[in-house]
């Protein structure tokens, strides 16, 4: 009988000091938590020790100055791995247990899967006026069957970019924004570049179809700007968008990237960095870098190519990060205010201030310099401003942006039926889709 | 009960009694949760909406033409590693144990990568492959064409399975070379007194001698090496076409990404059972052998 108690008593010896992470927080409990304010608690998906983190902590400092008296709002910082685990897995465990925060950030692809699921519910009204400081890009990927349920703390772009004095050298100019390079404009181009990049050892294209989220963050537009989608517009139905002809058509024409030597079937380490290719698509990243770490490269940004019957929609890549208000929070009026307050312009300049990400205000961008003063910067932010498109908004879309991969991956590089693959990626998305399609 | 008898007994408690909190709960509590979750479709994202479905995720996991590619790719993996890690350790073992000059130095260099993280030498090997890294550069000096390694549907997965044997097999090199420092010297004594050749003696008294070690590293190694996630999750993410695409990191992709619990714990129920059978068919066919040796000797 002893011999059980102490095996009961070391068990909950261990199991307190592993415990205590569910609380409830009484005014005066933290340092600035006063009697008579209404308490928000927040989550974000970054350690405080990093500069996004310091961000993040600064706006909500002043968010309890502003509102002082009348809202406090607590911030959590919750690490997630580089496959974005960590963050995700709390989430997920809190959705079982109850103990979801008031407010917490999804990221952009996940608003429809969190929004079916009832993990979030919707922002309190807007006016169109506090709408309408926002992109359009940002409103878009934040609204779900017509409700607002999250707004970005920050936005992201990809440019094609090019090497100004390989182009110089080919004798080719670049297009203004409103008239991009077609399909068959820009395979003309990479035919005429690839004897001078083959002098140079190098690719026309410094382009490949990693694993992973930048497939479909990069390349989806191509299926957009040449009249298809991915996905039907509730987010349930994949048979006919995902494997229309137009998409089998968009997917041969990377295959012809590849078989006609324009890229290299292989990645290439630094191809573009180094001299040895006249375009690249990267993300808004890729300006920074070039600037600081390779200043022999004359960088320039062209529009993103389009099909040769664009109508002139929206296609370009965007998303990232965004603040919701959780199911369990109880008063979605004083969530709301956290929401917009974290996500607003001032909270947006400190962003860029300390990671150099695009802010999701129009405001903001007219406040920092670069995207005022420097072409590229500036035609990246037009580019995100005019012709910005979130990635397809459904409730499986983990497994949609894998199947889109694999696909791209199947047919450009492995040179796979194209028509066979669609349809068979197709296929597992509608079966992820059962789920809410059977409700 | 003594006073020392009781004193031992929860001094014995208190060093066993931490080691069972975080066994009960990350080992034996999932253990039973991944039992009961196979029967449902539990959806992380949707807890409260679970349904018990009976044997649904089997007949889902083996329509699923990338579960049943993912099985193949592991069993490849399983086909290659096995006996490149296991003859490689044995070679380095015999060879260790020949030489006499930095004996020290070969010992701890060729045990050096086992102790180095999966993730670091995935990471410094995705370099040695890649298309300009020093492997090609390499190949191409001497007149070979370059290859494209881990960026190939082709040579991905043996790409892979002779880096991690690579890595593995300093551990199992040590396990043999116990061994063979265990054989009685006057075995060799007495073979070479019958003019035995050197092939003789490896065959007729090495490998009888360091059988039961065999048995134990095939063993390990095969169970090792179905574990296989790291490798492929950080050199080609189960790419190119999903020719590294593994169990386990389906079981992961699945649970995790796609959020479905009840899905991926049938899988890795599936998973143990093969592993479990596989296990108790290597133990009957390797003791067959030994009893059969016995009966011989």
């Amino acid at each position: 009988m002893k011999r059980v108690l102490s095996i009961l008593a070391t068990a909950a010896v261990c199991l307190t000091m592993l415990s205590g992470c569910s609380r409830k927080v009484s005014p005066g409990d933290i340092e600035g938590y006063d009697e008579g304010e209404q308490y928000i608690s927040l989550w974000v998906h970054i350690i405080e020790e990093t500069p996004e983190g310091q961000a993040y902590l600064k706006s909500v400092n002043s968010f309890n100055e502003h509102y002082n008296g009348k809202y406090f709002a607590d911030v959590e910082f919750i690490p997630r791995n580089g496959s974005g685990g960590g963050y995700s897995d709390k989430v997920n465990a809190s959705v079982l247990s109850g103990n979801l925060p008031d407010v917490l950030t999804v990221d952009g692809p996940n608003v429809a899967a969190y929004a079916a699921n009832g993990i979030i519910q919707p922002l309190a009204e807007l006016s169109d006026e506090e709408k309408s400081i926002y992109l359009d890009s940002i409103i878009e990927q934040g609204t779900f069957n017509d409700k607002l349920y999250a707004l970005g703390a920050m936005e992201s772009s990809v440019g094609l970019y090019y090497n100004k004095a390989i182009l110089r050298e080919a004798g080719i100019d670049v297009p203004e924004a409103g008239n991009p390079w077609t399909f068959s404009e820009f395979l003309d181009i990479l035919e005429q570049l690839k004897p001078i990049m083959k002098e140079k050892n190098g690719y026309a294209l410094d382009m490949t179809f990693p694993v992973g989220e930048a497939t479909i963050y990069y390349y989806a537009p191509f299926i957009w700007a040449n009249g298809g989608s991915l996905v039907s517009e509730d987010g349930l139905t994949t048979d006919g968008y995902f494997n229309s002809d137009k998409n089998v058509e968009t997917m041969k024409y990377f295959r012809g990237l590849v078989d006609n030597g324009y890229m290299s079937s292989v990645p290439i380490q630094n191809l573009f960095e180094s001299g040895r290719a006249a375009f690249k698509f990267d993300g808004a990243w890729e300006v920074n870098t070039i600037y600081t770490s390779y200043p022999g490269i004359e960088l320039g940004v062209a529009p993103y190519i389009v099909g040769d019957d664009w109508d002139g929609g929206r296609y370009t890549p965007t998303g990232s990060w965004a603040y919701a208000v959780s199911s369990g929070a109880k008063d979605v009026e004083g969530a709301t205010e956290l929401v917009k307050w974290m996500s607003g312009v001032e909270s947006g300049l400190e962003l860029y201030n300390q990671t150099k990400s695009m802010p999701s205000t129009y405001a903001a961008y007219e406040q920092i310099s670069a995207f005022t003063d420097d072409e590229n910067y500036k035609a990246l932010y037009e580019q995100l401003r005019d012709y910005g498109h979130p990635r397809p908004k459904t409730p499986a879309y983990p497994q949609l942006s894998s199947s889109f991969q694999q696909s791209l991956e199947n047919i450009a590089i492995s040179g796979m039926d194209a028509t066979q693959q669609l349809n068979k990626s197709q296929e597992r998305i509608r079966a992820k889709l059962e789920r809410y399609t059977r409700k | 009960m003594t006073k020392k008898n009781k004193r031992n007994s929860i001094m014995g408690m208190a060093f066993f009694g931490p080691a069972l909190v975080l066994l009960t709960l990350f080992l034996f509590i999932p253990m039973i949760l991944t039992l009961i979750y196979r029967f449902t479709d539990y959806f992380a994202l949707s807890p409260n909406t679970t349904h018990f479905v009976g044997f649904e995720n089997f007949a889902k996991i083996f329509g699923d033409d990338l579960f049943v590619q993912s099985f193949l790719n592991t069993v490849k993996f399983v086909l290659i590693i096995v006996p490149v890690q296991c003859f490689g350790a044995l070679g380095l073992a015999l060879l260790i144990n020949k030489i006499t000059a930095c004996k020290k130095y070969f010992k701890v260099a060729f045990f050096i990568p086992v102790v180095m993280s999966l993730a670091v030498v995935s990471t410094l090997w995705m370099q040695i492959y890649s298309p300009e890294g020093i492997l090609n550069t390499i190949l191409t000096n001497l007149g070979f064409d370059a290859q494209p390694f881990i960026h190939s549907a082709d040579q991905a997965l043996p790409s892979i399975a002779f880096m991690s044997a690579w890595q593995g097999m300093g551990y199992q090199m040590i396990i043999f070379l116990g061994g063979l420092q265990a054989i009685n010297p006057a075995l060799y004594e007495a073979a070479e007194m019958d003019h035995a050749s050197a092939w003789k003696k490896f065959k007729d008294i090495t490998l009888p001698e360091l059988k039961p070690l065999c048995v134990f590293v095939f063993i390990t190694v095969t169970i090792g090496a179905f574990r296989m996630i790291v490798q492929p999750m950080v050199m080609t993410g189960g790419g190119p076409s999903n020719s590294t695409y593994t169990i386990v990191y389906d079981i992961y992709e699945t649970g995790t990404v796609n959020w479905e619990i009840g899905l991926s714990s049938a899988m890795a129920v599936v998973f143990v059972i093969f592993v479990i059978v596989l296990t108790m068919i290597q133990n009957v066919l390797t003791k067959d052998k030994e009893g059969k040796n016995e009966n011989k000797k």
